[in-house]
């Protein structure tokens, strides 16, 4: 209903609306940002995911040695002045390694989120379908597949696709998007069935319109907390299935590359092991942290500044629609 | 009211009222409230998880070394391998693992292998070969019997190698030349051939040469029936075998030791651990890096790397219409590979190896100086076909993952500065199979050719390198129908060199087994134990 109430709002409201509009996202954005680092947990989140994104950068352009250089003659060896952590067992450095492998970690974890949110949303999308037909029959898909490990499903695609990113990407993106669906499917069928849909409906609105302005927004908390647990698991996805060598393929620099590589020589040299195996950890729980964080500040039922700015949008807008700031808080956003 | 969900239930509220009860609940979240007693509790409980693991392993240690704790010499010594058959049929089923634990200790051939790959007496004391090559006399030794008390005399040997021919049992190809085989007297056996064949004896010392009991039925797939020092008491699939001294035993290499258990530990670190705990006293094979924590500890452990006949080769396909047919890449190849450095990274070990002979298979010769290491000449060579560092040449690398990957870094690395740009595949061992050996669908592969007198791979064009060299097939021919060693030897190094100068693959090096024992343990063989591990003489004194 909102949306064709904009649609047909006078020129003179507007104006002030556009301008309040093209400061907001901005200002949105320091928000949540500041609400994430005013938490304990926000500041060690940021940290790790910050300092990873500027690591992924820096290596594109340089790491302390090339990744193909190796020495046979200083395998395993100590960190020292010319390599950080020590040698791998090519004699190859392992700081280096590590360095270049966090973009291949972040590209996995980019690529992952983003399909296991777009089949998780399709999913959520066929699941409140107003066909009854296409709902149930999506319902019991979904809880059939969901049974499938995501490793048997990976090691299914490394018969064709052998060992790449692909694999896990379409492994992980595939299982993710099934939970991510499960999960959401009680908040988005509340909000498919609810009246202010109806209206929407009611007034022409189509089904992607429905899923994009009502059910979206809706599940956004939930979607966060997903997204981000499937990125925290994706990383450890990488490591194990490198591990069992369908992952990354070699010559690849990835963490699990690093620590698939290690850890047959745990008993001897187990600092080489500890170094990627420490990275993981702070990754994936910050990766986890994050989600919960991320929920909490762009939900304006718990922070009073966002809903601030809603305030101040709602007033600007002026249209004489009474809605809440649940609701109302994520159509706002464009 | 501002507790509900819903998110239209609140239509109705004044904006005063939802914000004070929000910013409420925003002030208190649920979640701050940290539950000490909780953490308190889960603290507890690690530690104390911490402390019983701990005092269990300690208490499990102390065990491991109270039984070996005799003053005498153990009555049980546990041997660590690494490939474990999965049955015991010798007959039928292929794999060196089954070689390594039943010949010599429960089955005995007509004639042995020692620990530098030469023929040594078994059942038959002593043989003679006559002039043309085309007959051996073997003389039997007297009062022989099964481990089930049956006598064994010639009727035994002959009906054996007569079965393996007719029924075509695995390996029945290498006696190819064999036009029979009759028991002439109860201790003298004669087999004659159709064409010499220089290689008889020594292939009489595997499967081919086995004897068995004729009137014995039993399932050869869970027990044997030999007349070795041992027999099989226990066979668990995967898992471990159960020697017993055979009491029956009749021959000089009685058993030092009553019972041997053999375990079969895949994975590297459990076996490491194995070690450590004294759930085992030896480990073979172990790799030098692995074995570190023994190497470095004399007092308790000795660690030793023995010769072997294991070459790791990295073959090129020589097809017509391969990247690899210009011989110019194949040498580049060849000068650009760093064979010390890549020996030094795997414990030093290895040892380096020129040619298609390892030291211990007839035909030797150090070849190593016809390649050495030199990254120049391996430039010139590239830049002759037209490739360089900015320019590469792309070539794949395909390999089985149960080498690692580390091969596989090092080569690219090696190969990166004289234009080739190497991708490494590493597959599964059966893809390699598939696409490598079966196919031929490759640039460049590596594999570990463990075979001892394998040499003839180089001579069949149809073999996965599809190297075709007439002079060498030749070569080969009059070696194989020589009727002297030195004769066979000089024609096999000759072809060696011809091959090698050919460069149709690169032989990294010939890997030597690591062989980690408590110290205290005596008699286990160093040499060649992946194929013939005898274990009559191994002891074990605490």
């Amino acid at each position: 209903m909102s949306n064709t109430m904009r649609k047909v709002r006078s020129p003179g409201a507007g104006e002030t609306a556009a301008h309040t509009v093209a400061h907001k996202p901005l200002r949105r954005f320091s928000i949540v940002l500041q609400s994430i680092w005013r938490r304990g947990e926000g500041k060690f989140t940021l940290i790790v995911l910050t300092l990873w994104l500027a690591v992924a950068l820096v290596s594109l352009v340089w790491t302390p040695q090339s990744l193909w250089t190796t020495d046979g003659y200083h395998v395993w060896a100590k960190p020292s002045a010319s390599h950080w952590l020590g040698t791998d067992g090519t004699g190859a450095d392992v700081f280096s390694w590590l360095m270049a492998g966090s973009r291949t970690n972040l590209l996995i974890v980019v690529l992952t989120v983003v399909l296991s949110a777009v089949w998780g949303l399709a999913l959520v999308a066929a699941m409140v379908a107003r066909t009854p037909a296409l709902a149930g029959t999506s319902v019991v898909v979904v809880d059939a597949l969901i049974s499938i490990p995501t490793v048997l499903i990976a090691l299914i695609l490394a018969v064709p696709l052998g060992a790449s990113i692909a694999v896990i990407v379409v492994a992980c993106g595939f299982g993710y998007g099934l939970n991510l669906a499960r999960v959401a499917r009680p908040a988005a069928l509340l909000a498919a069935r609810s009246a202010y849909v109806e209206s929407a409906r009611a007034n022409g609105a189509s089904g992607w319109r429905v899923l994009v302005s009502h059910i979206i927004p809706n599940i956004l908390p939930v979607l966060a907390v997903q997204l981000s647990l499937s990125a925290g698991t994706a990383v450890l996805a990488e490591s194990g299935l490198t591990y069992l060598g369908i992952g990354v393929p070699s010559g690849v620099p990835s963490w699990g590359h690093s620590l698939a590589t290690s850890v047959k020589l745990i008993n001897v040299f187990p600092l080489t092991v500890l170094w990627p195996g420490l990275i993981v950890t702070m990754v994936v729980v910050a990766l986890n942290v994050f989600g919960d964080v991320l929920r909490d500040a762009v939900d304006p039922v718990a922070s009073p500044a966002l809903r601030q700015t809603v305030a101040v949008a709602s007033d600007a807008r002026n249209t004489g629609v009474t809605e809440t700031a649940e609701a109302d808080g994520e159509e706002d956003e464009r | 009211m501002s507790q509900d969900n819903g998110a239209h239930a609140e239509s109705g509220a004044t904006g005063a009222t939802t914000d004070a009860s929000l910013a409420s609940r925003a002030k208190n979240p649920k979640k701050n409230g940290p539950k000490w007693w909780l953490i308190s509790l889960i603290a507890v409980i690690v530690a104390v998880a911490v402390v019983i693991g701990v005092t269990l392993a300690y208490a499990k240690k102390d065990n491991g070394t109270a039984s070996g704790n005799g003053a005498a010499q153990a009555s049980t010594v546990t041997i660590g391998l690494k490939l474990a058959p999965t049955n015991l049929d010798i007959r039928n089923t292929a794999g060196s693992a089954l070689d390594q634990i039943l010949i010599g200790n429960v089955y005995e051939g007509i004639v042995a292998r020692d620990s530098k790959n030469q023929v040594t007496p078994a059942i038959a004391s002593s043989w003679e070969e006559s002039k043309d090559g085309l007959t051996y006399t073997f003389h039997l030794n007297k009062n022989m019997v099964f481990s089930n008390g049956d006598t064994l005399d010639a009727e035994d040997v002959a009906w054996s190698i007569n079965e393996l021919i007719a029924k075509q049992y695995h390996d029945a190809d290498a006696l190819e030349a064999v036009s029979k085989v009759e028991a002439k007297d109860a201790d003298t056996v004669v087999i004659t051939l159709k064409t010499p064949n220089s290689n008889l004896l020594w292939t009489l010392t595997g499967r081919a040469g086995l004897v068995f009991d004729k009137d014995a039925k039993y399932d050869l797939k869970t027990q044997a029936v030999g007349s070795g020092p041992y027999t099989v008491a226990k066979f668990v699939e995967n898992d471990s075998i159960t020697l017993k001294a055979n009491e029956k035993y009749w021959g000089k290499n009685k058993a030092k030791t009553p019972t041997i258990v053999v375990k079969y530990l895949a994975d590297d670190n459990a076996a490491v651990n194995a070690l450590k705990s004294g759930d085992v006293q030896v480990l073979a094979p172990i790799t030098e890096n692995l074995a570190e924590p023994f190497t470095s500890d004399p007092s308790k452990y000795v660690v030793k790397a023995g010769d072997g006949t294991d070459k790791y080769v990295l073959g090129f396909n020589n097809a017509s219409g391969s990247k690899l047919a210009d011989k110019r890449i194949r040498q580049a190849i060849r000068y650009a590979i760093n064979h010390d450095e890549l020996i030094a990274s795997r414990g030093g070990a290895d040892k380096a190896l020129g040619g298609p002979i390892p030291s211990l298979d007839p035909g030797y010769e150090d070849l190593t100086d016809l390649y050495p290491y030199d990254q120049d000449k391996a430039k010139s060579l590239m830049a002759a076909v037209g490739y360089s560092e900015d320019k590469p040449l792309e070539l794949t690398l395909t390999y089985a993952n149960i080498y690692g990957t580390e091969l596989g870094d090092q080569l690219r690395s090696q190969l990166k500065p004289i234009g080739i740009d190497l991708k490494v595949n590493v597959v599964e061992f059966s893809t390699w199979l598939q696409d490598v050996y079966t196919n031929h669908d490759f640039d460049i592969s590596l594999v570990d050719h463990n075979e001892s007198h394998d040499f003839y791979t180089w001579t069949d064009p149809t073999y996965y390198f599809g190297y075709d060299n007439k002079d060498v097939q030749k070569l080969y021919a009059e070696g194989i129908a020589a009727t002297t060693d030195k004769e066979r030897d000089a024609k096999f190094a000759e072809a060696a060199k011809l091959i090698s100068e050919d460069a149709p693959a690169d032989w990294l090096f010939n890997y030597r087994i690591t062989t980690a024992t408590a110290k205290g343990v005596e008699g286990f063989p160093f040499d060649l134990n992946q194929t013939v591990l005898p274990l009559y003489n191994v002891t074990y004194t605490k």
